[in-house]
């Protein structure tokens, strides 16, 4: 296994990160649980805008990938031990792969297990809409992994660039602005989980299974390849 | 056909800017085998020079190329070179051990585990390396950071500032393995703000002062060079006008202003000289000299030296 993995593995599992992380990966599921327990239960849809789309895609999602994925170069640029991998006789995607898979290793668990856990409770153990709601959160974590492993490499400032854009972005424009929907990550994970399982979820995004399968790999490997670029191209602190 | 071998590094006509700051001004100078020591008083470039020279950092204009080839984004040439950067930050949660031998596998070094001893041995920390390296002295972490500099036997070492935080002790130790690797025909980059350091192990000295490349060559030279540099003193004493135009005949003496608030401003090419004469001149004349000081704050590590020589 790539020693590149194994350290950022080691590098972005520190104890306090995994509490918070552990925490916002809860909040949907207890959130669900206290709705159906309390309220009146929500129709399908208004679930999806709350909890699935709102909290779990445009806010927990983004936020734990956030602390994450920014750190996987952030730690090193800041602490100025990038050049131990840089100066190594590899091409640059070497370097950019493992990081990129170690901070999706370590964000999809959670968010997985969060949405897998909160579409169990919520759509009463139904298998196909438990499975399309966790496949779209893991396939958002490795979109939102890519943007901000890259946003690490662009900026020192990349976790309150992150947290502007997830409050910005995802969170209020992509919400009240149609054009700004087609830019958005959540949209496109919403897009797969429609996708997965029409049956359940009403889809109004109009874009289908297919076109969300793209632009997730579109996203994925648009950043993955801006992050090999960015450092080829950097000056390595 | 005769001549002299191709270079390890050339660096030619390198500058290097950040924004209206110019850190590195039109630097050219060739490095061969053997020690070859940046000197320079803290803030002159070196390590931003040094950054350019290992493929960090990009040049604003000039090139630098390493065994013929140009080093910016040239990662199969980064397996021919040894980097050790002035920054002591170690992986603290790694073992010693297990960092060189990360570094190793980085490298491709075949046979790891016996090139990871060796170097470890090197720098004979190898009762120390199962322990984690935040538990390491400061020095330790230094020779640590060497033992994975060198554990794929880099043909170029370039370091920035090695010997700081280690002990007299690892000092010698270190200047010991230096000095044995350049003997292997290693070729040896190192930077250095202390003058001492440089003219005991390097063969050859690059001066930088101020981004630019004031003087290069032998240690001799360098002092040579250095010596003939005008420097601009200012002595403060209780008779200025009367020191002042007996200072006119000193052959150090270049020349000689007195300011308003009546201090002295000297002009002179032969500081080694005038250290010597300015306080005699004084002495003989009765004149109490207050403060003697060099304006050139960019030299003043170096001037001070020389003063104290």
């Amino acid at each position: 296994m790539s020693p590149i993995y194994l350290l950022t593995l080691r590098q972005l599992s520190g104890r306090w990160r995994l509490l918070v992380m552990t925490v916002l990966a809860a909040m949907p599921v207890l959130i669900t649980v206290l709705v159906l327990r309390y309220a009146d239960a929500p129709s399908v849809v208004d679930f999806e805008n709350l909890v699935l789309s709102t909290m779990l895609a445009g806010s927990i999602a983004p936020l734990v990938v956030l602390a994450i994925a920014a750190a996987a170069f952030g730690n090193e640029v800041e602490d100025r031990t990038l050049a131990n991998l840089t100066l190594a006789p590899m091409p640059r995607w070497k370097i950019v792969l493992p990081k990129l898979l170690a901070a999706i290793t370590l964000a999809a668990p959670f968010i997985a297990a969060s949405a897998l856990l909160t579409s169990h409770v919520a759509f009463l153990a139904d298998a196909r809409a438990t499975l399309a709601v966790t496949v779209a959160a893991v396939v958002g974590v490795a979109m939102y992994a890519a943007v901000f492993v890259w946003l690490g490499l662009v900026s020192t400032q990349a976790i309150g660039i992150g947290l502007l854009y997830v409050v910005l972005w995802e969170g209020f424009f992509s919400g009240y602005v149609a054009g700004v929907r087609l830019l958005s990550i959540r949209y496109h994970a919403i897009a797969l989980m429609h996708g997965l399982d029409p049956r359940r979820f009403a889809s109004d995004d109009h874009l289908g299974l297919a076109v969300a399968i793209a632009i997730a790999i579109l996203v994925v490997g648009g950043f993955f390849l801006l992050s090999v670029r960015r450092l080829r191209r950097m000056d390595v602190p | 056909m005769s001549g002299a071998p191709e270079p390890v590094i050339r660096v030619d006509g390198v500058s290097r800017w950040f924004g209206s700051v110019v850190a590195v001004s039109e630097v050219s100078f060739d490095v061969r085998p053997g020690i070859t020591g940046l000197l320079g008083p803290n803030g002159a470039g070196k390590t931003s020079l040094l950054r350019m020279m290992t493929g960090l950092a990009a040049t604003s204009s000039g090139t630098v190329t390493v065994f013929g080839e140009p080093v910016r984004d040239n990662p199969p040439l980064y397996g021919r070179l040894g980097v050790m950067s002035e920054h002591e930050t170690v992986y603290g949660f790694m073992k010693g051990r297990d960092f060189v031998r990360m570094m190793g596998r980085l490298r491709g070094v075949s046979a790891l585990e016996d090139a990871v001893d060796r170097a470890i041995d090197l720098v004979d920390l190898a009762a120390a390396q199962h322990r984690r390296m935040d538990t390491y002295s400061r020095g330790m972490r230094q020779r640590m950071r060497l033992a994975a500099t060198l554990v794929h036997d880099p043909e170029l070492l370039v370091l920035d500032e090695p010997l700081n935080g280690a002990d007299p002790r690892q000092r010698v130790h270190f200047k010991r393995l230096l000095q044995q690797l350049a003997a292997d025909g290693k070729t040896i980059v190192l930077s250095s703000h202390i003058l001492e350091e440089v003219e005991e192990l390097a063969d050859t000295v690059l001066l930088i002062v101020n981004g630019k490349l004031a003087a290069s060559g032998g240690f001799r030279a360098i002092r040579a060079a250095l010596n003939q540099r005008p420097y601009h003193v200012r002595v403060v004493c209780d008779a200025p006008r009367r020191l002042a135009a007996a200072a006119l005949g000193l052959p150090s003496v270049d020349a000689v202003h007195v300011d308003p608030d009546g201090a002295i401003l000297v002009l002179s090419r032969n500081v080694l000289d005038l250290q010597i004469e300015l306080p005699r001149l004084a002495q003989a004349g009765g004149i109490r000299l207050r403060r003697v000081e060099p304006l050139d704050d960019s030299l003043e590590s170096v001037f001070g030296y020389l003063v104290e020589r």
